[in-house]
């Protein structure tokens, strides 16, 4: 028996080595380990044995039979190497021709800023609010500080609807809305679009501007130069230097103008185009709410203070994107919004 | 306002170094916008005398000059032909720079040797054009430093004066800030004019009316002056301040108003009727030809300065023609005076004239400086035009100017600046302000009353010292700390919120976002809407394209469409997200309590436009272009982005909006009961007026509408448990049937066992009859109770099949015939 069994061995061994597809080692497995395959005579012939011998024959069976299937997993996984390495040398696309393309959408660089400036200070826990563009004399102006015939009028050339309604040149007029609806504290800011009789490369008659105030009993000039610290740093990053210097502002007193670092030269050039040699950009106008302005709604200027703050959009997105001419922004070539 | 520098140091010591005073300034509230070197980089230039002009041996167009300067005299080759022997002239030396880096060499030029160059005005950059070389006037001393001769060894400082400083707007007010910031020491000295002739009485009387904006009135008279040229440092520097030059005494009444600020106005004497002047208000009718040659209405707000008959200056705006000073006065009467600013604001708007006087008064001038400016002019007017002052001035001052003392509180202006404040320290700035200080003690604190000068009427209340406190402290030394607040709800509002919703939803469906103007013109503004509707008009527009409120978006993104055309980008799909406008008429005739109610309706709308190809040029698409079911989607997608669910129902658009829409390629859209916006194809009419070769698609809808019915909740449905199973109907139908009406059909029969209705083919063309189209449709059966069973589905299949024969006439394909 064991020299049927070593020939039934040399045999199988033989017939494996010759099959080179998966579906002929199949036929030789089941030839030799099937159902009704060789070894299965063997194991059937084992009965006829005595005891003793019947158990040295039964594991001599064994042996072949588990030397024989792992030696047909062997090859048959090696099969199967062979035929996935034939089959992915086959399977080849050129990776470098483009991908299917979806249409790719922008959002405006103005309104990108815009949600920018959002979010910081809704991080800071500042409410938003809105208010009409087209506006009464009296939110836009006379609420504010500026009474008709005030010189200050002329920082704002003003687009008119008729004497009493015009379009409003910033958005501050939404913080006395909010102030006549709301009593202190408030922490408010108010996004939006204003309009300024004036076109050139740097003025555009429509722009954007977020107004931004913060009233309560204790606020101080300390408070206005920390929170717009904090918000240029987040905007511009924490390197930038901030530079804090008095200004005039009919709504404001004391006022201040907000530069930064020239983003371009980094003040290091006289001849710099950006900030004109000065080293310096003025990126928004601030100051401690007029005693006036709190008269208005009605607050006591004793009581409350305040600071309020104006970012023109247009001029941060020019900064942060490197765009030299304002105009482009509402010029709305798709070359230009791809861009963002 | 352009200051000096030079001009500066004649009223502040040693000024230092330019830059860092023009950084001090901006620091501490005078913005320095820009400092000009006039030199512009010019070296090596010096005044000479042409000796010699020869032909140059070699060239025709040349001449050979010998030149002479302080050392030596020296051989210059030069193309001009303007100069004569004896004449000064500018010389850039050997090692010279002119503007631009340009240096002067030594050479050779047509074999003979050039030692330098004699420079035009255009070469030294003085000048735009110039006529050969510059010849300076013949007194001109040889060999000095020509920058100085020329008046070009100087900066020029462009300050931003902010309306609340006119005190700034003279050279003296600036020199007084700069001793202020810098700690040194303003020199000024006023002039004395010494009297000669005639007492002033004799030769002039003047009366304010009651109820005229004059504070002060002040005149002098100076007899046989000679108008004639005015020397060239007083029209240089009337020139960087862009006056030009007139004659010697308006020249000197300018100069003076640049030096301290005040305006002052020469009358020829000779020509003031009656020898008298009247501040009086304008008489309703009158008219003066002011001296800019313009006749003008005068209304009887406006003060005037008359004499006997009629108006000879509009008071602070400008003086009249037929008193000016011209060649053949020799008697001027010279006023200095105070009016209203408010007065002059509105005499100058209503005039639509503005002048460098009617600047200075709108903003306040110095009431004290009046007579100061009044005696330093006819002082310059002696000096230079010569004649004699009559004696004594006229100077009407009924009242003279107090300012008011203001309460200073130090524990005040700690609360509010953040920082400690020392009443002594603060008090000493204050006085360097030249403001009077004392100080006192109120309940236990130290509080300082302080009277501001006469040139600072910005300074009112309390929080105006404050500012100049801060400001001189250095806003640089106040620290930056963070508030401590409480929590406030607050955040977004739901508008805002879809806002930013709609605008990441169209942009991710690739649409860009787009910025218009508001204003359109009035030919744009009635592309779309009823015609006739009263336009929002603005009263002073930058131009006609830019005039009137838009009450829709569309056509700006057709016009956004038609500029992108124009450069080749010919596959467009933009966005826009912004308010539109329609008048509030019946509020605007009424007199409104308040004035919020005249306001215009303002809505928020988003608009889209496609058009030209779904996708760019590619290898694996094919180039389609977009259509109306491509607008639909979209407007589709934002629907349900933004959670509505509320049914579309889709009529044709109305009467005005087909002007605009193609009316068979269009829709105006309801969702439930609300008005929502409309979509499809542009008319072809206005496709040709926009110039578009192919059909543009464009939607617009109202976000508040939206908002509206925006659910925002999302419940959740539960999931399918068991298969389902999927039924094809295939069937002929007259084209007029909407599919909205086949799937509300199909929607009534059994809500329970129909999940969906998928549409996948709609068909017309050969083999379906004319009129009629194909309409394949997948019908998904699914039960949430159990496994459905094959006689349940086809129940329910047949029954729809018999249904939309029998309500359609349709014939199920695939049967039968």
């Amino acid at each position: 028996m064991r020299e049927r069994l070593e020939e039934l061995l040399k045999d199988a061994r033989a017939e494996i080595e010759k099959s080179g597809v998966k579906d002929s080692l199949l036929t030789v497995k089941s030839k030799y380990l099937g159902r009704k395959g060789a070894l299965q005579g063997f194991f059937k012939d084992l009965g006829s044995l005595a005891a003793d011998e019947r158990k040295r024959a039964g594991e001599l069976i064994n042996t072949v039979k588990n030397s024989l299937e792992s030696e047909i997993e062997t090859r048959l996984s090696a099969i199967h190497a062979a035929e996935m390495a034939r089959r992915l040398k086959t399977e080849k696309l050129d990776v470098t021709l483009p991908g299917r393309s979806r249409p790719l959408g922008s959002i405006h660089p103005v309104t990108q800023t815009l949600y920018e400036v959002e979010e910081i200070f809704t991080s800071l826990g500042f409410g938003i609010a809105e208010g009409p563009e087209v506006e009464v004399d009296y939110y836009n102006f006379e609420a504010l500080n500026i009474p008709r015939d005030h010189p200050a009028r002329d920082m704002q050339d003003t687009f008119y609807i008729n004497k009493e309604v015009l379009l409003r040149t910033h958005t501050s007029p939404v913080q006395i809305r909010v102030m006549e609806e709301q009593p202190p504290p408030l922490r408010i800011i108010a996004p939006g679009t204003v309009y300024r009789r004036d076109s050139d490369v740097t003025h555009t008659p429509m722009f954007h501007q977020v107004e931004g105030f913060m009233v309560d009993t204790n606020i101080t000039f300390s408070n206005l130069k920390g929170v717009l610290t904090h918000f240029l740093h987040s905007l511009f990053g924490e390197n930038i230097e901030v530079r804090f210097r008095p200004s005039f502002f009919p709504f404001t007193e004391p006022s201040a103008e907000v530069d930064i670092r020239c983003v371009i030269c980094k003040g290091k050039s006289s001849a710099c185009r950006v900030c004109k040699g000065s080293g310096w950009l003025e990126v928004l106008g601030s100051g401690m709410i007029h005693p006036e302005v709190f008269r208005s709604v009605k607050y006591d200027p004793e009581k409350v203070s305040g600071f309020a703050f104006g970012i023109g959009i247009e001029r941060i997105a020019m900064l942060k994107y490197g765009i030299d001419d304002i105009r482009l922004f509402f010029e709305n070539d798709v070359r230009f919004l791809a861009q963002y | 306002m352009l200051f000096s520098y030079n001009w500066l140091e004649e009223f502040v010591d040693d000024l230092g170094d330019v830059r860092e005073l023009a950084d001090r300034l901006t620091i501490t509230g005078t913005e320095i916008e820009g400092v000009e070197d006039l030199s512009g980089g010019i070296s090596g230039i010096v005044t000479a005398e042409v000796l010699t002009v020869e032909p140059h041996p070699n060239a025709d167009k040349l001449s050979l000059c010998d030149v002479k300067t302080a050392e030596t005299e020296l051989k210059i080759v030069c193309g001009a032909k303007n100069m004569r022997p004896g004449d000064k002239v500018v010389l850039a030396v050997h090692g010279a720079r002119l503007p631009g880096g340009f240096k002067i060499k030594r050479s050779k030029i047509r074999g003979v040797e050039s030692n330098g160059m004699m420079c035009s005005e255009v070469e030294l950059g003085i000048a735009k054009e110039s006529a050969g070389i510059m010849i300076l006037p013949q007194d001109t001393p040889v060999g000095l430093d020509a920058l100085d001769v020329l008046g070009l060894k100087d900066f020029v400082l462009d300050a931003g004066i902010t309306p609340n400083r006119p005190d700034l707007l003279s050279m003296r007010g600036l020199a007084r800030e700069v001793a202020t910031v810098t700690g040194k020491t303003l020199t000024f000295k006023a002039a004395s004019v010494e009297e000669s002739g005639a007492n002033i009485d004799e030769l002039i009387t003047v009366s304010i009316d009651d109820n005229t904006p004059c504070a002060r009135y002040s005149v002098r008279v100076i007899e046989g002056v000679r108008v004639g040229p005015t020397p060239d440092y007083i029209v240089r520097r009337l020139e960087t301040n862009g006056l030009r030059s007139v004659n010697n005494v308006v020249d000197i009444t300018n100069y003076v108003l640049l030096e301290l600020g005040q305006p002052l106005h020469a009358f020829d004497l000779d020509r003031i009727k009656g020898a008298k002047i009247v501040v009086r208000n304008a008489n309703a009718g009158e008219t003066i030809k002011t001296i800019d040659n313009v006749e003008r209405n005068l209304a009887e707000s406006i003060c005037v300065i008359a004499d006997e008959s009629s108006p000879v200056a509009v008071a602070g705006v400008m003086g009249g023609k037929s008193s000016e000073v011209g060649e053949a006065t020799t008697r001027v009467l010279l006023e200095s005076a105070y009016f209203e600013p408010t007065s002059v604001r509105r005499a100058s708007k209503k005039l639509s004239l503005s002048s460098d006087s009617s600047y200075r008064f709108e903003r306040g001038v110095d009431i004290e400086t009046v007579t100061v400016a009044l005696d330093r002019a006819a002082a310059l007017i002696l000096e230079i035009a010569g004649g004699g002052a009559a004696k004594g001035r006229v100077d009407i001052y009924p009242e003279k100017f107090e300012a008011k003392p203001i309460l200073f509180r130090p524990v005040r202006a700690e609360s509010l600046l953040g920082i400690p404040v020392d009443p002594k320290e603060v008090g000493l700035t204050f006085t360097s302000l030249g403001m009077r200080v004392t100080g006192k003690k109120e309940s236990g604190n130290t509080v300082l009353e302080v009277v501001p000068p006469s040139y600072r009427r910005d300074i009112l209340i309390e929080e105006d010292l404050l500012e100049e406190a801060a400001r001189l402290f250095g806003y640089d030394n106040i620290p930056t700390t963070l508030p401590v607040a409480g929590i406030m709800p607050g955040g977004v509002s739901p508008m805002l919120g879809i806002k930013k919703r709609i605008t990441e939803l169209l942009s991710g469906a690739g649409l860009a976002e787009t910025l218009n103007y508001t204003f359109v013109s009035k030919d744009e503004f009635a592309v779309t809407g009823s015609e006739g509707a009263p336009a929002i008009e603005i009263m002073n527009p930058l131009s006609e394209e830019l005039s009137v409120m838009r009450r829709s978006l569309m056509p700006s993104l057709l016009e956004c469409l038609r500029r992108n055309i124009q450069v080749n980008n010919t596959d467009v799909a933009l966005f826009e997200v912004a308010p539109v406008f329609t008048s509030n008429a019946g509020a605007q005739e009424q007199e409104c309590e308040d004035p919020t109610d005249r306001l215009p309706t303002q809505q928020w709308k988003v608009a889209g436009v496609l058009y030209g190809a779904r996708h760019a040029l590619t290898w694996n698409q094919p180039k389609e272009a977009v259509d109306f079911y491509d607008i639909k989607g979209i407007v589709e997608r934002v629907l349900k982005g933004v959670g509505v669910k509320a049914p579309m129902r889709l009529g044709p658009v109305g009467e005005s909006d087909a002007r605009f829409f193609h009316p068979g390629k269009s829709a105006s859209m309801k969702l439930g009961a609300s008005s929502a916006g409309l979509f499809g194809e542009v008319h072809p009419d206005i496709q040709s007026r926009y110039g578009l070769s192919k059909p543009a698609y464009v939607f617009e809808l109202d976000i508040e509408t939206l908002s509206d019915l925006s659910t925002g909740k999302r419940k959740y449905r539960p999931l399918a448990r068991y298969p389902g199973s999927a039924r094809d109907v295939a069937i002929i139908v007259d084209s007029t049937v909407p599919y909205a009406d086949i799937l509300s059909l199909i929607d009534k029969i059994d809500t329970k066992l129909i999940d969906n209705v998928d549409l996948f083919d709609v068909y017309c063309g050969s083999e379906i009859p004319e009129g009629k189209r194909s309409v394949a449709l997948r019908i998904n059966y699914r039960s949430l109770e159990g496994t459905l069973k094959q006689a349940e589905v086809e129940s329910v299949h047949s029954k729809i099949q018999g249904e939309l024969t029998s309500r359609f006439g349709a014939e199920i394909r695939g049967q039968g015939s």
